[in-house]
């Protein structure tokens, strides 16, 4: 499995590459930007940005066929996909890793510490990523990744209306639509993460009935 | 003689193309030749052998192993070649090789390295930089690096120009000195064929048309040539095919001599496996 995670990211090397480079330019904005709102949108951001990496990577084993020759190794097919699901992991973390450093730096130039305000960039930007890994990934197992980015903006509007979703659940707790609400960014991080849980099951049945021809 | 793969009565529908009972199996230390028209069911079959598509009927067993039940140490021991390059282009050999060998168990670092030289790859380059040629010697340098006992390679030797395949085809020779070693090889280049399989497995429209040692079809076939009035005189059970081009009848006879012999007026010739499938395919018989 550690051959199989290897690969799936010297496949999108490059790409992961431009994405620190934008986490990284993020974090130097958040110097210039000293507002807890906007430091929580740019963490939010950073957290978000490695997962739009997934498209890429599976358009380029689809393309190269790597996901026809992966089959004939001496592999599982769930750890092929396991390894998969590790990697978008690896990926998030690198987000949460990006957005740290934006929170920490912040605090130790200017001081802002609000802690309730850099919480809820962590959990959005957890909930748009884990979510619209968990909505992709088995969508274009599915149906191929011709259309990935078609694929890819319906997973992120997805993920945000899971936030106006549960916001709009929460309203009698919260007693108003407030997506920035504690409650509504805990509830909304549990349902993200129970998405990607249920998002591996399910690659796992499309991946052992698919046929590669 | 043990076998390496055998298929027993294959059967795999799709709405336009159906591949038929299809039978036949690779004896220990051999190279079989996969031969066909595009869309005969090469490919179909090579995909079943292993297990990238589900098959409707029959049994395939890979080095005594049924496909429905393979583990990974009988993946161990088969090599795969496509046609064209399967691994990530933003690779290089080198990352591949740190890929694989966390995969393979049996992966020999320096073989693989060995290869690298003897077949002219870079390891340091991207393979988006790699001709197609350089993809195919890749992925059979990759074949080959972790000692696999029999070797799946659907056309694997096309892209290639003739010294470079000559070379291939002569690992290929080599590879199967082990008596343990065995060949699946499709292929549109029916001369390579010709020098290194020791049986031609001939499918055509999802039914295998022959299962038979090359040197016994070479040395068997014939094409008789001859006019009209000559072609209405032959007996037609000594007819396989025919095929009449402008003024002259080609026919394909399975007992080149017994022919010559019952014809001495007609001219009897060897037929290259290329004649025998081209007359097979678009020939017509009675």
């Amino acid at each position: 499995m550690k051959g199989l995670i290897r690969n799936n990211f010297y496949s999108m090397e490059s790409n992961v590459k431009i994405s620190f480079t934008i986490a990284l330019f993020l974090s130097v904005a958040a110097f210039f930007v000293k507002q807890s709102a906007f430091i929580q949108m740019i963490i939010g951001a950073q957290v978000f940005i490695f997962i739009v990496n997934v498209g890429t990577s599976l358009h380029a084993d689809v393309v190269s066929k790597w996901n026809k020759f992966e089959l004939t190794l001496p592999v599982k097919y769930n750890d092929i996909i396991k390894a998969k699901y590790i990697s978008f992991v690896m990926l998030i973390l690198f987000g949460i890793v990006m957005g740290s450093i934006t929170a920490i730096s912040v605090y130790v130039t200017s001081g802002l510490s609000n802690i309730q305000s850099v919480l809820y960039g962590y959990e959005f930007g957890f909930t748009l990523a884990a979510t619209t890994a968990g909505i992709m990934y088995p969508l274009m197992l599915k149906f191929g990744t011709e259309k990935n980015e078609l694929i890819m903006i319906l997973s992120v509007i997805s993920s945000i209306g899971l936030l106006v979703l549960a916001a709009a659940i929460l309203t009698p707790l919260t007693g108003e639509m407030n997506m920035k609400h504690p409650l509504v960014g805990m509830v909304s991080t549990m349902a993200a993460l129970g998405i990607f849980i249920g998002s591996y099951f399910i690659s796992i049945k499309i991946y052992q009935s698919k046929e590669f021809a | 003689m043990n076998t390496a793969l055998a298929i027993t009565g294959l059967t795999k529908k799709y709405s336009h193309f159906t591949l038929d009972n299809i039978s036949f199996s690779i004896p220990s230390g051999s190279i079989v030749g996969l031969i066909g028209e595009n869309g005969a069911g090469k490919s179909t079959t090579i995909n079943s052998i292993l297990g990238l598509i589900k098959k409707d009927s029959g049994k395939i067993t890979i080095l005594g192993h049924d496909i429905d039940n393979l583990d990974n140490a009988v993946k161990e021991k088969i090599g795969v070649v496509f046609d064209g390059s399967n691994f990530s282009e933003e690779l290089t050999p080198t990352k591949l090789s740190k890929v694989l060998q966390d995969i393979y168990s049996s992966w020999e670092q320096s073989y693989f390295n060995r290869l690298l030289d003897q077949l002219n790859i870079p390891a340091t380059k991207k393979i988006k930089t790699f001709s197609k040629g350089m993809k195919m010697k890749l992925s059979i340098a990759v074949a080959f690096a972790h000692h696999p006992q029999l070797l799946i390679l659907d056309e694997a030797t096309s892209g290639l120009d003739p010294i470079v395949r000559d070379d291939i085809l002569d690992m290929f020779l080599e590879f199967v000195q082990d008596e343990e070693h065995s060949i699946l090889v499709s292929s549109h280049i029916t001369s390579d064929l010709e020098k290194v399989a020791d049986y031609i497995v001939f499918i055509h429209a999802g039914k295998v048309v022959f299962c038979e040692p090359k040197d016994e079809l070479l040395e068997s076939y014939g094409i008789m040539k001859c006019g009209a009035a000559q072609f209405d005189a032959i007996d037609k059970n000594d007819i396989v095919t025919y095929r009449k081009q402008d003024y002259e009848w080609q026919v394909l006879v399975a007992n080149r001599e017994k022919v010559a012999k019952k014809y001495p007026k007609a001219m009897v010739i060897p037929a290259t496996i290329d004649e025998i499938m081209l007359l097979y395919v678009k020939g017509e018989n009675e």
